[in-house]
């Protein structure tokens, strides 16, 4: 039999030598990095094989082990310099820990595990995951955005014990649809509109198939987008508190159930750790794996069951790195055999390192006692799926992998953990910002419909019927709802089998803000999340996030610069809201490299946040329900246009973008929750976000059962307008609109009271938005006409 | 207590809620994986339930792999089962299954009008007078739906066949998938065999409608009312 692995010399190599073997193997590692691997060799006295530089690389990869933001980082900010040691650490970690101190028993895990989990009840957690697969979605955008979901799924089935999925979220970043072609052309890339279709066919097909409801989602468009499309996907699931803790111990059977293993998605996490080029398609074509929801549902389904019945020990995914990193994590402490040859594969010859570092997707490996075995293996039979003993813990504390009899890998894993330390730098200089932009403000109403017609606002209607958002049966508060079942709601709220309680999800994007005040962006998207979940239900002291951040090229010091200034502001806000982040992850090198130059993404942060409703009878819906009710707006409006959609299209860029006082705004909510919403003063509410107030109030009324009309002179401010553009479409954070009964109405006020909020308007029965100033009417719209534009304005491309 | 048996394929995921629902209207209940389905699970039961889902992926005609499985590990059980007057159910995939296996009125399921697989609500009007399913349902109500092939289509004249003899349970209002004479759900003449495509167990509650203002009923969703008829018409 042929050889089924290599040695590799390495100890006497030159510099230039360890450089171009690193190329020549795809191992994505830098020069410094390699004369670390060339030590860790000079010491134990030997030259690695192929299967150890593999899992190596793998280890060190920015996918698995976010050097990045674990790099010590020298940023200036407007000429004052700083050192930020981890990134990580400092704005994610090191406030998180502070609000769980703050908040005893509300974070069960965090930081070790596959997913975040927080107390839902007295008997279980929920968790919740987002992940990217934004390489794979470039090249082949349907198996890219199929095999992303998937993975995530896997990530929610490996937390704890084996987590039940109950609900998955999908937000996009694209090019827009109507990108000319000439953009595209000569680039060996694939139109915005065929990886728009094709990622949200691959959602559909995996989340469907696997019986989880696709509850929340965004999407956002930009030109730098086109190169380089950002495809998040998260799951959230539940599980009892007492199958949350895991541990490996001596003597457990390591098996995988699943999928078998095969030559698809090698070199996945160091591919997804590199700049995008002209040549990836072709190149890179091996990396992007194939997906079978079917199987991964039959492993569900033994998992569960297998949890359910206390025969899980231990269980991780396959993801990055296969089985490499998941033998790695269950056995480098214990220390354990892997043995290569059982394991089932797709096809025949493959090399050692392709069996242990393949990525083929539908697999999880479990620890068993030995005594479940037999057990186990009647669930994948009853379940028809197929179950094979990797392997087995011991307690050497040396993960040795074996091949036909012979050791092919056999690393001190304590030694892989500490990869070298990066050094970079970053650079912030805070553009002007203005207020007081003369604009003409004399024809709102066709400002209005512009905004609505604007990619950003348009309704995601045709995506979201593509998705079964209703499956399990628990979906209460539904991405679409109103009398006609599709008006927008601002956060999806799940019933939970077995408890009281309820799972609230929402999540915010705001990349335009970034462009000139990441900081402003960071807070806000924070902000934003946090306040849909509030008014829709959540109990404000009850809130967890997640952190996904993206951006192009890190050794850029511009584009780092914005990264750091974004972290700042996320931090910031979470402290305030009491929110801590439970999970995250982040993509970097979101490049393209073209002939004028790399075209980066725009720093972009994903903010998913979840928590507790504590009763169905406060869910809050975003939909206007009566044409006799009145309207109050919560929190000041103030000239802030920056990022706006109407800034955007009047090419304003040097506006003021909204600044978040998170900590008075926690106080608004919490005053909000307390002694409104769940006092039964509120009928609907709808948070202001993208488009400003004439967006949200006519999307309040697309419910189809009222108009509204609203007094902008009356709505709470501290600096007031010059002109009534920005009340209309300047996108202040902190703010909702609230139906009130109008025989509540001075109940409600009085519960605000000290606040900034305001009655500012009333329902009607015109069907028609009016907007006043001064006592003369400012826009006025058909709610029916503005509904059009918004519900059609995908249509024409999907 | 009527017993209901719910058969699981690889792909079969809606399950948990349907057994919720079953267990809400007083059925005693199994979920049971096929490949360990016998004959006997069958006998037990006086309502076999085919639940939503994508048996086996669905990648060929939607349900004829489940029926094929059906066949190899219960023979005729099901037909048997039948014959000796039990109930049959379908919803969803369950609806493709039980056409593939021939004991609801022949007719295929087939891509919606447009291509799509959609997640909607459907106005639904009850026709048959004789289906215990529907028996405790107003004449109109909704239910929600989330299919790709649900389209039914009918040997020529089969369709107006089934309108006159009873066999069309329900039609749609709006028939956004473009079925032959709107038909939602068929039985068989005693109705004791019944289909549909749109999910009753997704609207077991008022909270499961999307309008908080919705007032049909007090207590129960629609959806609650389908599974109550079987076990009134089998207790």
């Amino acid at each position: 039999m042929p050889a089924t692995y290599r040695t590799i010399p390495v100890r006497e190599l030159s510099e230039e030598e360890l450089t171009a073997l690193s190329r020549d193997m795809k191992l994505s590692l830098s020069s410094e990095d390699m004369l670390v691997v060339q030590q860790i060799f000079r010491e134990i006295d030997r030259e690695p094989t192929d299967v150890e530089l593999e899992v190596i690389a793998q280890t060190w990869s920015e996918h698995c082990k976010h050097r990045i933001f674990a790099a010590t980082v020298q940023h200036t900010v407007d000429g004052k310099q700083e050192e930020i040691r981890s990134m990580y650490k400092t704005f994610i970690q090191r406030p998180s820990k502070e609000i769980m101190a703050r908040k005893p028993g509300f974070v069960l895990s965090c930081f070790v595990d596959n997913a975040g989990f927080i107390k839902l009840d007295d008997k279980l957690s929920v968790c919740l995951k987002a992940e990217t697969h934004n390489h794979p979605s470039a090249i082949e955008p349907y198996a890219g955005a199929n095999t992303g979901l998937g993975g995530v799924i896997r990530d929610i089935l490996g937390a704890g014990k084996g987590a039940k999925p109950i609900a998955n979220l999908d937000v996009f970043c694209f090019g827009a649809p109507d990108t000319p072609e000439s953009l595209t052309e000569g680039h060996n890339i694939i139109h915005p509109l065929g990886i728009m279709r094709g990622v949200v066919h691959g959602v559909r097909d995996y989340g469907n198939r696997m019986g989880i409801p696709t509850t929340s989602g965004a999407i956002q468009f930009d030109p730098a987008y086109i190169y380089n499309p950002l495809v998040f996907c998260g799951t959230a699931g539940v599980i009892p508190q007492t199958d949350i803790a895991k541990e490996m111990k001596p003597g457990l059977a390591v098996v995988v159930i699943g999928g078998r293993t095969g030559k698809d998605g090698l070199h996945g996490a160091t591919f997804s750790s590199a700049a995008m080029g002209e040549a990836s398609a072709e190149e890179d074509q091996q990396a992007v794996q194939i997906g079978n929801p079917i199987e991964e549902k039959k492993t569900l389904d033994v998992i569960l069951e297998a949890r359910e019945r206390g025969l899980i020990e231990f269980v991780t995914d396959c993801g990055a790195g296969g089985f490499s990193s998941a033998a790695g994590e269950m056995l480098s402490e214990t220390g354990g055999n892997v043995y290569l040859d059982r394991a089932p594969l797709k096809e025949g010859n493959m090399q050692s390192w392709q069996i242990f570092l393949s990525e083929s997707q539908e697999r999880m490996v479990l620890a068993v006692k030995p005594e479940n075995v037999p057990e186990l293996q009647r669930l994948a039979d009853t379940f028809q799926t197929e179950m094979t003993v990797l392997g087995e813990s011991n307690d050497s504390g040396v993960l040795r992998v074996w091949h036909h009899g012979e050791t092919v890998c056999e690393l001190d894993n304590s030694k892989l953990h500490e990869a070298p330390t990066k050094h970079l730098t970053s650079v912030f200089i805070s553009s002007p910002s203005r207020t007081g932009i003369a604009l003409n403000d004399t024809h709102l109403g066709a400002d209005l419909k512009e905004v609505f017609g604007d990619f950003a606002v348009v309704s995601r209607e045709p995506i979201i019927r593509e998705y079964d958002h209703e499956v399990q049966g628990n979906t209460v508060l539904k991405p679409l709802a109103g009398a006609a079942a599709d008006a927008p709601q601002d956060a999806s709220v799940i019933d939970i089998d077995g408890s009281d309680k309820l799972m609230s999800l929402a999540l915010a994007i705001l990349p335009e803000w970034g462009k000139t005040d990441p900081y402003a962006m960071g807070a806000g998207t924070v902000d934003e999340t946090v306040r849909q979940l509030i008014i829709s239900g959540t109990n404000p002291d009850k809130v967890a996030l997640l952190d996904n951040f993206c951006m192009g090229n890190p050794e850029s010091p511009v584009e780092l610069g914005r990264l750091v200034e974004c972290a700042k502001g996320i931090r910031d806000a979470a402290l305030a809201y009491g929110a801590p982040y439970v999970s995250g992850k982040d993509s970097f090198y979101n490049y393209f490299e073209t002939e004028n130059g790399p075209v980066n993404i725009p720093v972009t942060f994903l903010c998913s946040g979840f928590g507790v409703v504590e009763d169905v009878s406060h869910v809050c819906g975003a939909s206007l329900r009566r044409s006799d009710s009145v309207l109050f707006l919560v929190g000041n409006t103030e000239d802030e246009l920056g990022g706006s959609v109407y800034a955007r299209r009047h090419s304003i860029v040097d506006a003021r973008v909204p600044q978040t006082d998170c900590t008075a705004n926690f106080a608004i909510y919490k005053r909000y929750y307390e002694r409104a919403l769940t006092k039964g003063l509120v009928l609907a509410a709808h948070d202001l976000s993208e488009g400003g107030l004439a967006v949200a109030a006519a999307e309040m009324a697309f419910s189809g059962k009222g108009g509204l009309c609203i007094d902008l002179d009356k709505l709470p401010t501290a600096h007031g307008w010059k002109n009534l553009v920005v009340p209309c479409f300047a996108e202040s954070t902190g703010r909702f609109l609230v139906e009130v009964d109008p025989d509540m109405a001075d109940d409600f006020a009085s519960a605000m009271e000290g606040m900034p909020c305001a009655r500012v308007g009333y329902a009607t029965s015109d069907g028609k938005l009016t907007l006043t100033s001064g006592g003369k009417v400012a826009l006025q719209e058909e709610i029916a006409a503005l509904k059009h534009i918004w519900k059609h304005g995908l249509t024409p491309y999907y | 207590m009527p017993h209901a048996l719910l058969l699981k394929y690889p792909g079969t995921n809606c399950d948990v809620e349907t057994e919720r629902a079953l267990s809400a209207a007083g059925f005693s209940t199994q979920v049971q994986p096929i490949a360990t389905a016998t004959p006997v699970h069958v006998e037990r039961a006086q309502l076999v339930v085919f639940s939503g889902g994508f048996s086996y992926g669905d990648y060929v005609m939607s349900g004829r792999l489940a029926q094929l499985e059906t066949e190899r590990f219960l023979g005729d059980a099901l037909q048997k089962h039948f014959d000796k007057g039990g109930f049959l159910f379908g919803i969803c995939n369950g609806f493709q299954i039980l056409t593939k296996l021939g004991i609801l009125p022949r007719a295929s399921l087939i891509w919606n009008k447009s291509e799509r697989f959609e997640c909607m609500w459907d106005r639904l009007v009850k026709v048959s007078a004789s289906c215990p399913y529907t028996q405790l349902l107003p004449d109109e109500f909704e239910l929600p739906s989330a299919h790709a092939e649900g389209r039914l289509v009918c040997d020529l004249g089969d369709a107006e066949k089934y309108l006159a003899n009873g066999c069309v349970a329900l039609q749609y209002a709006d028939n956004h998938n473009g079925s032959e004479l709107r038909i939602a759900g068929l039985q068989d003449p005693t109705g004791r065999a019944m289909g549909l495509m749109p999910h009753p167990e997704r609207f077991l509650l008022p909270r499961h409608h999307y309008d908080p203002d919705w007032a049909g009923d007090p207590d129960w969703g629609w959806g609650y009312y389908f599974f109550k008829g079987a076990f009134e018409a089998l207790k």
